[in-house]
């Protein structure tokens, strides 16, 4: 590839990131930026859950993990009193290692228990925040969580999370470093070897590959960053409810992937964006706005497997074809 | 904690078992011959109880009436479905399960949108209570109980006694030597999956008479159903049965003698335990 | 010294014996064939050498070391290494990467150096992409390397088999029906590449069924029958050995050890 042409990518992406960090300079309004508050949070969602999948895992206990990300940096701030920029770290670290706890007989079933595992998982976590009522309040709901709490540098900075637009620098950066550091691991010989254990476990083993250990790792580090959106989530919105990280909420989180598509990186981070900007643009239709989500994912399931993100292809070898057979004709 | 109260919640405890192995029994046979996991099930449980509901309300049915009307409706929507949606992606496991929880959305949505979100009380069965010694059960419930039994003895008997049965344990086995015999895949799965429904909206309708009938009473039983077939192994009937009243006893017990906040957490402790242990669950196979 | 001991080895599956108290030897630098009739229990052997099963009695040393009931992972990374009968590799990716999978134990990198992409872990990358692109050259594989692994014809499906195990360095290969479906330049092809196997160091210990290919190319020969040993010796010695003669035609009946 020539100089130039091998710096077109790196260079497209620059552009983006920059355009991203601009973006509060056009959109001015709350309600925008909400909207991409949220599709930034979904994003780490959606990625780290696809880290699960690349060893063959559908984990449908991801709203769960983010609650006890969100809960325990929640109730860190509140109750302990500590700082928010520990305490959402803790939150993180707390969802790796209740995964951590689970991790080693969960990835020995066969992938179907795996699934159903994660489904009842998720739905103790939530009925056990339900009834823990001393710690967190139970169905009434953490109210008033504090915000992170300022950026103070003397003489240089002070940033204050009193709008959205803090948030908004701030999701970003989040969802650029997590991002990052999923893509390294997909694109790096753990990825490969991940996908390695989804496609023959068997082979995997006997070339020296720890398969167990690599599904622990996929689940831990996916949890961790479930734990992570959780955390910002809490501090965002500044209420916690267990019936947003219901067995619902959990689905959704698969369904963003599956319509992105899980093959590509990509795939998941346009699955986030697309599925959860739905809800924003039908919000006339209230409550039969699921059926458009549905929709979209039985559409997407009969007709574009892959998943959105292999739209494109699925276009070029159409047309690749049409014209296969024109010249063939001629 | 006194005897009676033990014996009060031991009772309680199997009672809510039999209606987890109601709702386990159709999740684990469905599972055993189709292979897929029917994460929609709760919200076919939950169907059954609104189609006994309206048949009671609107139609002017008796509720043991109904009850096998709306078994048979449901169960002719299990077929529909099973058409539909579940058999294009047959044998595959990642679209099977997003297929299911599609539908999950689907169906609940629906009821939503339909129904509403109130919840709705259904005449009930029988009133009054039964004492014992210090230990009650209302009548309704030690029904529900006697049904469940019936129902999953009946079941037991058909897949050990009759061809269709037989037929369903070959294709749970082995769905390409079922056919090399003969058997029609096609309509074991159809039935399989009728059946199954028809045992959930049987369950539901229970549950929603004895309870109360809302859009969200299906996520509550296939958390159950789910817990309880991992715990007594994919497929297994008996399994179903121990599942479920080993879960059920601990949602008995562990409140009163705990705490409400460790049932959840006990009963998944419990499972993974058994997990590591025996990896197919308590009967599994395979 | 890959020296590979098995003692009364034996693994029961419900009331029957798969493997019945099975004593033989692997010496370094032999290729040793396993032969018998279909369903004599040649490939449990194998399974339970390379840990995907457990014995229920026996004891398995590799150089001195006893490695039974180990798990797989670790006795690969003790050189141990299989290919298996029904040829299995990864559907999804390319022939390359899925040697360059197989290159998982060399050289050996961590998951935080592949992370942060550190110039060491760069470097062994670039080895192990160097020394996959070696072991398909070797096997005349490199022509395909970006072709689907599932899109290969079998001939070279099987040899991707090879590539791969041949890639975690084994001390011992274990290779179960190497040869199976393969028309006749496809076996001289193979022959010469397991006589070059060896040549470079590698022990091969091999399951085969082309009774004139084991002849030729294994310095001894192991047969067994319901999982005990009936016979062993040089290749001449077996071909006129009567117990060997009539487990093949069937006319043997089951065989106490």
């Amino acid at each position: 590839m020539s100089k130039g042409a091998r710096l077109v990518k790196p260079a497209s992406y620059t552009a983006l990131i920059l355009l991203l960090f601009l973006v509060p300079l056009f959109v001015k309004g709350a309600y925008p930026l909400h909207v991409l508050i949220m599709v930034g949070i979904s994003i780490i969602l959606t990625s780290s859950l696809r880290t699960i999948a690349t060893t063959g895992q559908i984990s449908l206990a991801h709203a769960g993990f983010m609650a006890i990300g969100a809960y325990t940096s929640a109730l860190l701030v509140m109750d302990l009193g500590l700082s928010f920029w520990a305490a959402f770290l803790i939150g993180g670290i707390a969802a790796a290692l209740i995964a951590l706890l689970v991790g080693y007989p969960f990835v020995r079933v066969r992938r179907v228990y795996f699934a159903m595992l994660t489904l009842f998982m998720g739905a103790v976590i939530r009925l056990t925040i339900m009834e823990w009522r001393d710690l967190t309040h139970g169905s009434s709901g953490l109210l008033n969580i504090p915000p992170p709490n300022s950026i103070v540098i003397p003489g240089l900075l002070n940033i204050a999370f009193d709008s959205k637009v803090p948030y908004y620098y701030f999701i970003l950066v989040l969802v650029l470093i997590s991002l990052l550091f999923l893509y390294r691991i997909d694109s790096s010989r753990v990825g490969r070897t991940m996908l390695a254990v989804q496609q023959g476990d068997s082979v995997a083993e006997s070339v020296g590959i720890n398969v167990t250990n690599f599904k622990v790792l996929a689940w831990c580090v996916g949890c961790f960053f479930a734990g992570i959106a959780g955390s910002f989530y809490a501090h965002y919105i500044r209420v916690l409810t267990p019936d947003s990280f219901g067995v619902m909420q959990a689905i959704y989180i698969v369904v963003y992937m599956v319509v992105g598509g899980r093959r590509r990186f990509s795939g998941a981070i346009l699955g986030a964006f697309i599925v959860t900007l739905i809800p924003e643009v039908f919000r006339g239709l209230k409550e039969y706005q699921p059926f458009v989500f549905v929709g979209t994912l039985f559409i997407v399931i009969f007709f574009l497997p892959e998943g959105l993100v292999s739209l494109p292809e699925k276009v070029r070898e159409r047309i690749r074809k049409r014209r296969g057979v024109s010249l063939g004709q001629s | 904690m006194t005897l009676a109260l033990l014996a009060q919640s031991i009772l309680n405890g199997l009672a809510a078992g039999w209606v987890y192995v109601l709702v386990a029994v159709g999740l684990t046979l469905v599972f055993g011959i189709m292979n897929i996991v029917q994460f929609a099930h709760g919200e076919i449980y939950m169907l059954g109880a609104y189609c006994s509901y309206f048949l009671i309300k609107s139609c002017g049915f008796s509720f043991w009436a109904a009850l096998p009307l709306s078994a048979l409706l449901i169960g002719l929507l299990g077929i529909v479905l099973e058409r539909f949606f579940f058999r294009p992606f047959r044998g595959r496991f990642e679209p099977s399960i997003i297929v299911a929880v599609g539908l999950m959305v689907l169906l609940q949505t629906t009821a939503v949108v339909g129904f509403g979100t109130s919840t709705k009380t259904m005449p009930g069965i029988i009133s009054g209570v039964l004492t014992v010694s210090g230990v009650t059960l209302s009548w309704d419930r030690l029904l529900a109980i006697l049904v469940g039994i019936i129902l999953v003895a009946a079941l037991f008997l058909l897949i050990q006694k009759t061809k269709i049965g037989q037929a369903m344990v070959a294709v749970s086995q082995d769905p390409y030597a079922a056919a090399l015999q003969g058997i029609d895949v096609n309509r074991i799965s159809a039935v399989a999956m009728a059946t199954g429904c028809a045992l959930a909206a049987i369950a539901g309708s229970l549950m929603g008479s004895i309870f109360s009938t809302s859009p969200f009473m299906g996520t509550s039983a296939i958390t159950k159903g789910i817990a309880v077939i991992i715990l007594g192994g994919l497929g297994s009937i008996p399994g179903a049965v121990a599942g479920g009243l080993i879960l059920g006893l601990i949602d008995g017990l562990v409140p009163p003698l705990l705490s409400p906040t460790m049932a959840g957490i006990v009963g998944f402790g419990v499972i993974i335990i058994v997990l590591l242990l025996r990896p197919r669950g308590l009967f599994g196979h395979e | 010294m890959a020296n590979l001991e098995i003692r009364g080895l034996t693994k029961h599956f419900g009331g029957l014996a798969a493997v019945n108290n099975l004593n033989m030897n692997v010496n370094h630098g032999e290729i040793v064939g396993l032969i018998g009739p279909n369903g004599a229990g040649k490939t449990t052997v194998f399974n339970l050498i390379t840990g995907f099963v457990r014995p229920t009695k026996g004891q398995i040393m590799f150089e001195q070391s006893d490695i039974t009931g180990q798990t797989t992972h670790s006795i690969a990374d003790k050189g141990i290494v299989r290919t298996f009968q029904l040829t299995a590799f990864l559907q999804d990716m390319t022939v390359l990467q899925n040697v360059l999978v197989s290159c998982h134990l060399h050289p050996k990198a961590g998951v935080w150096e592949a992370i942060l992409n550190i110039p060491s872990y760069r470097k062994k990358e670039q080895y192990a992409c160097d020394h996959a692109m070696d072991i398909l050259q070797f096997l005349g594989l490199d022509s395909v390397k970006d072709e689907l692994a599932q899109n290969l014809p079998h001939g070279h499906q099987r040899l991707l088999g090879i590539a791969m195990a041949l890639s975690a360095n084994p001390k011992l290969l274990l290779l179960d029906e190497p040869l199976a479906g393969m028309n006749a330049a496809e076996v001289r092809e193979s022959l010469t590449f397991i006589n070059k196997i060896r040549s470079a160091g590698t022990t091969v210990l091999l399951v085969e069924h082309n009774m004139r290919a084991v002849m030729e190319l294994c310095d001894r020969i192991v047969v067994i029958n319901f999982g005990c040993k009936i016979a062993e010796g040089l290749p001449d010695e077996i071909k006129r050995n009567k117990d060997v003669i009539e487990a093949y035609l069937g006319a043997g009946e089951h065989v106490t050890c």
